[in-house]
This record gives structure tokens, C-alpha cells and sequence, in this order.
């Protein structure tokens, strides 16, 4: 009989006689390894979403924003300059769009009012922009038609409006088209429906945006400003070089901290730090019942060593060494520990795949290796000392023991 | 083969009481040799069991097996030698009633670090048919009789061919017929296979069956 398989079936021998015992002592590490898993596979689901959003709205993008935004050590902080301060303007769209290594420059002014349908009434966020907002975040219609730069010239009163709005107050997207929406008494003709960007999740819901040419808004946006530009760079340029062409033609109208440019991937680093720092800290919670069930197999463990204390008399009498006895009471936590963490994983794994289609949590590779490796150790530091114990027993001792 | 010089075990009591279950003992056992080991209880023969099976170290004095003194040996290289060259036959049996007959015959095998010359499962399968156990090997310890039993931990003490077998108090949970049966197996293997045995008992007609008898009594030999 090989030694180590020797251990490991004597263990499970022992277990299968007492189910009941086995299942409650690793529950406590079932419960553990089962709250660490599922909260690392939202935490995952969560930011790979968030990218996945960032990637929609479209690669090589910049933003000017006013104000002097610091990048702190991976969040942001905004100068007391940025709130009240400057705000763009025509001019600078020109000054801008002589830059070679631009490919878009969108003005953006946005403003929260109500959008009403002749049923309903909603609270949405209205982005006055350029035709070229669509390119630059990748949007696309699946009903209609987008507007056009002409219509912005015109000063059309047209809108396009993102599917949730459009089904908010007309149903559907196919039955919003060509309708009339009124914006603070402004009737408009809905000409076309984007689709689906998703949101909603903490961030802004860019389902429900309307989308405004940004000269037929200036009947409320009276100063013609502008509030941030998306900055859409030719592809292969360096973002870097192409901030500080930027910077260069700004900061001959406004001072060096009034105005920033932030790179899309700034911002999914600062979000994606925060996300990383709450999940961080949720599990490092939710491990404490790692402990608690560690705990509750050293409790188990003595009781095991007392009860069989004969038992090790008789195998120390026929020539087992104390270190065979300590492997015989470690293989037993240990394995005791991993089957929790399994039935853990197990569950963990079923409840991901069950709330799939709500959320979109993932178990990766590195929390199965976490999990098991975990609980392992957990087995280890926990069995270690009535394992001693057994191994201490005097072997006349043990065999007298009634 | 084993030989104590000058052995003391003392116990300490609660404070400062020490008990002294053996007293200055010199002791021979030679290969080949019956040996009983005769007293009453708590004359100190079951320790004197003990010191000579190394399960217990004495307090002083020294113990030689084939003149190498093994009495300050660690717990490693007593746990080999009780493995190698001791074989327990208790009074309680003391199987593992979890395991069965053949797996308690095979336990001590499991412990072995050297290489046994032979095939163990082979081993143990013989020495069960030599005791009448065929029908048995599969039978959990505590659906057999006392008598069968006691020949399984006989077996077990048997499976790794030690030089010797040491017998506490073999007969003392059987009926005098089983009793009988066990102590004329164990001539029998001293008989046919030289296996040096020593038994450790109270009763002067088991005792009797031995080919020389050592009598203890608070802890000395007295005879």
C-alpha cells in the first residue's frame, strides 16, 4: 500500500463513517471560500463591464474638460477651479480642428430637463452636439435616421434619442420615429433610435440620452458655450503627443489650469482603482469566515484526537512515528478544509451561472487556484496543533486510554 | 538477543512522591526462548513489558538489543525498531475495529521503512490460514470472537517476522478454553518457527506453560 494514498483513504474512511460531522465541520469553510469567490466574480463581472463600456463609446478618444483635474494616485481630484470655471466655445471647435492629428472634434453642451411625449413625461440628459458625436462614441440607429450636418446648420429641430427613452414614451423604438417630442415646449421630430449602449450600473444610463444638434439648442443654451469636447485622434498617433498639441493651441486663450484633457483610459484606471479598492476590502470581510471555519475544524480536530487516542496507541505500539501520526491528523483537516472549499467553488459556480443573465459575474481561474489554495492552508494552520497533540501522546498513554 | 542493565522506572506522583515500578532489574532474554513473565498486579511486569517492547524508556539503566544500547534512542528510531523487531499482543486485543482483519494485520507493514523481503499481503494471507481465519479476512474485528480476535493481533505481531513477541496478559479477556488454545499457539510458534516469545501474566498455570519463568514482585525479580 503506497503511504500517501494510505493516508488519504484512511481520511476518507474516517469521514464516510460520519457524514453528518464531516458536512458540518467544513461547512464553516464552504460558507467562506463560497461569500470570497462570488464577491472577486462580481467584482471581475463589474469591471470588465465598465470596460466594455468605455470600449463601446470607442478607442482614441479624449475629453476636454474645464478646469484643472489632478491625477492622483490613480483617482481623480478636481481643482476648486473646475466647478464655475471656463467653458468653450465656437471658436475653440476651429482652433481645434486644424490639428492634423485630429480626426473629430465634438462640442458638447448637456443640460438635464423633461422630455415629454403627448402620454409621458421623462427627466433626461440632453447632449447639444455635432453630427459627429455619432462617430465618435460609435453610435448607430436602429430605427431612422441620425441627424445630419446640414440639419445642425439648419438648425433643425430634430432629435435622435437612446432605445430605453424611446420605449419610455413611445413603446417602442420602430414607433418613436418621425413622432413629436417637446422639450420645455419645443416640439421636436424624433428622426431616428440608437441602439443599445447598456449603462445604468452607478454610471450614466446612455440609453435615455437625447441627442441634440448643438445650434438648434442654442434656444436654450443662450451663451453658445460649451460645456466639454470629445476629441477623437486620427488612429496610430500617439495620445500623449496629441495632448500636448491640444494644450498648445488652448493655452493661447485660457490659463494653463483652467482647462484638462483626460484620456478614456485615466478614466477607467481611476474607476477600476476605486472598484479594485472596494472589492479589496469586501473580500478581505468576507475571508474573516475563512478564519471562523478554520476554527471550527481545529475544534473538531481535538475532539477527533481525543476520541481516537486509543487508536494512536496502537499505531505508535506497531511503529508508527510521530510524524506519521501528525500526516494521518493533517491529511484529515486538510482534506476536511478542501472539501469545503470545493463544495464552496461548486456553489459559487452554480449561483454565477444562475444570475448570469442579470450580472455579469465571472469566476477566472486565479479565485478556483485562491479557493482551493486557501483552504488548504487553512487546513494546514488549523490542523497543526491537535495534530501535534496526537503526535505528542505518550504511547503507553495512549493505548491505556479508556 | 536483549538484555536490561540495571533498569529504574520511577513515577512522579502528585508533589514530590515517587513511585518505583521496577527496581534495579537485570534481565536476559535469549533468541529462540518461552519466557513468562509472572506477578501480581501492579508488581511492575507490565512496565517491565514495556521497557523491553520500547514503548516506555526507564528512568536509568540501559537496554541492548544484540549489544547495541538502544534505551537513549529518539522517537524515530524507536518507532522503527517497535515496528521491526517487537511484536504487542494485548490483553484488550487492541484492533482497529474501523479496518478489517487483513487491514489490521497489514497496519504494521504500512509503517515499515525498510523494504520487507517478501510480499506482505502474501504474509499476512498465510499466517491467517495457518490460524484458521479464511473465512474471516473480510470480517470487521467486532463481529468476531474474543479467541479470534486475540489470533488476529497474534497475526499482526507476526507480519513483519519481529525477533520478538511480547504477550500482556494474552488470556486475560478469553475463556479458559480459548485462553488455553492462544498459549498452545504460542508454543507452537516457539516450537516450529524459533520466534522468541515473552508473556506477561498473573496466573501461575499460564505461566507454567513457558519454558522459564521470571517472577516479579514490586518491581524486582525474585526469582
Amino acid at each position: 500500500m503506497n503511504y500517501a494514498s494510505f493516508l488519504i483513504r484512511s481520511a476518507i474512511f474516517d469521514f464516510s463513517r460520519s457524514k453528518a460531522k464531516t458536512l458540518l465541520t467544513s461547512l464553516g469553510i464552504l460558507i467562506g471560500v463560497l461569500s470570497v469567490v462570488l464577491l472577486i466574480a462580481f467584482g471581475l463581472g463589474l469591471k470588465k463591464y465598465i470596460q466594455n463600456q468605455f470600449e463601446s463609446l470607442g478607442t482614441n478618444n479624449l475629453r476636454l474638460v474645464p478646469g484643472k483635474i489632478i491625477n492622483s494616485g490613480g483617482g481623480f481630484r478636481a481643482s476648486p477651479g473646475s466647478l464655475g470655471g471656463i467653458s468653450f466655445d465656437e471658436k475653440d471647435v476651429v482652433s481645434l480642428s486644424r490639428i492634423s492629428d485630429l480626426d473629430l472634434v465634438v462640442p458638447v453642451f448637456t443640460r438635464s430637463q423633461n422630455v415629454s411625449s403627448d402620454a409621458k413625461t421623462e427627466f433626461s440628459d440632453i447632449y447639444h452636439t455635432t453630427a459627429d458625436v455619432f462617430p465618435a462614441l460609435n453610435l448607430n440607429v436602429t430605427d431612422g435616421d441620425l441627424f445630419t450636418k446640414e440639419e445642425v446648420e439648419k438648425r433643425s429641430k430634430v432629435v435622435v434619442i437612446g432605445p430605453k427613452l424611446a420605449e419610455k414614451l413611445f413603446g417602442s423604438a420602430e414607433a418613436a420615429v418621425g413622432r413629436t417630442i417637446k422639450i420645455e415646449k419645443v416640439a421636436f421630430k424624433v428622426s431616428g433610435v440608437l441602439d443599445s449602449k447598456g449603462g445604468g450600473f452607478g454610471g450614466p444610463d446612455l440609453d435615455s440620452f437625447v441627442y441634440l444638434p448643438y445650434k438648434t439648442g442654442y434656444v436654450f443654451n443662450t451663451d453658445k458655450k460649451f460645456v466639454a469636447m470629445i476629441i477623437k485622434a486620427k488612429s496610430d498617433t500617439d495620445l500623449g503627443l496629441v495632448k500636448q498639441e491640444i494644450t498648445e493651441v488652448l493655452i493661447k486663450r485660457y490659463k494653463e489650469d483652467q482647462f484638462s484633457v483626460i484620456e478614456q483610459t485615466e478614466i477607467l484606471d481611476a474607476i477600476s482603482s476605486i472598484f479594485n479598492i472596494m472589492n479589496t476590502v469586501l473580500v478581505a470581510i468576507a475571508a474573516i469566515s475563512l478564519v471562523v471555519g478554520g476554527i471550527g475544524i481545529m475544534n473538531i480536530m481535538y475532539v477527533t484526537v481525543t476520541e481516537r487516542t486509543r487508536e494512536i496507541g496502537i499505531r505508535r505500539a506497531i511503529g508508527a512515528r510521530k510524524i506519521d501520526i501528525l500526516a494521518h491528523f493533517l491529511v484529515e483537516s486538510v482534506i476536511l478544509a478542501l472539501f469545503g472549499g470545493v463544495m464552496g467553488l461548486i456553489l459559487a459556480y452554480l449561483i454565477v451561472l444562475a444570475i448570469q443573465t442579470l450580472f455579469p459575474a465571472y469566476i477566472n481561474i486565479q479565485s478556483v487556484l485562491l479557493a482551493l489554495g486557501v483552504s488548504s492552508f487553512i487546513g494546514i494552520l488549523f490542523g497543526v496543533f491537535p495534530a501535534k497533540k496526537a503526535a505528542d501522546l505518550s504511547p503507553i498513554d495512549a493505548i491505556r486510554y479508556e | 538477543m536483549i538484555k536490561l542493565s540495571e533498569i529504574w522506572k520511577e513515577y512522579e506522583l502528585d508533589g514530590d512522591v515517587v513511585f518505583t515500578a521496577l527496581k534495579n532489574i537485570n534481565l536476559e532474554i535469549n533468541d529462540g526462548e518461552f519466557v513468562g513473565i509472572m506477578g501480581a498486579s501492579g508488581s511492575g511486569k507490565s512496565t517491565l513489558m514495556h521497557v523491553i517492547g520500547l514503548l516506555d524508556k526507564p528512568s536509568r539503566g540501559n537496554v541492548f538489543l544484540d549489544g547495541r544500547d538502544i534505551s537513549k534512542l529518539d522517537d524515530n528510531e524507536t518507532s522503527t525498531l517497535r515496528n521491526e523487531y517487537v511484536g504487542f499482543v494485548f490483553q484488550q486485543f487492541n484492533l482497529l475495529n474501523k479496518l478489517t482483519v487483513l487491514e489490521n494485520v497489514l497496519l504494521p507493514t504500512v509503517y515499515a521503512r525498510k523494504k520487507l523481503g517478501y510480499d506482505s499481503n502474501e504474509k499476512a494471507m498465510s499466517l491467517l490460514t495457518r490460524f484458521g481465519l479464511t473465512d474471516k479476512v473480510n470480517s470487521y474485528p467486532n463481529k468476531i470472537s474474543g479467541g479470534q480476535q486475540q489470533r488476529v493481533a497474534i497475526a499482526r505481531a507476526l507480519v513483519m517476522n519481529p525477533r520478538l513477541v511480547l504477550a500482556d496478559e494474552p488470556t486475560g479477556n478469553l475463556d479458559s478454553k480459548t485462553g488455553e488454545e492462544i498459549i498452545k499457539l504460542f508454543g507452537e510458534l516457539n516450537k516450529e518457527e524459533k520466534i522468541t516469545i515473552a508473556i506477561v501474566t498473573h496466573e501461575p498455570n499460564i505461566a507454567a506453560r513457558t519454558k522459564r519463568i521470571i517472577k516479579i514482585k514490586d518491581g524486582e525479580i525474585i526469582k
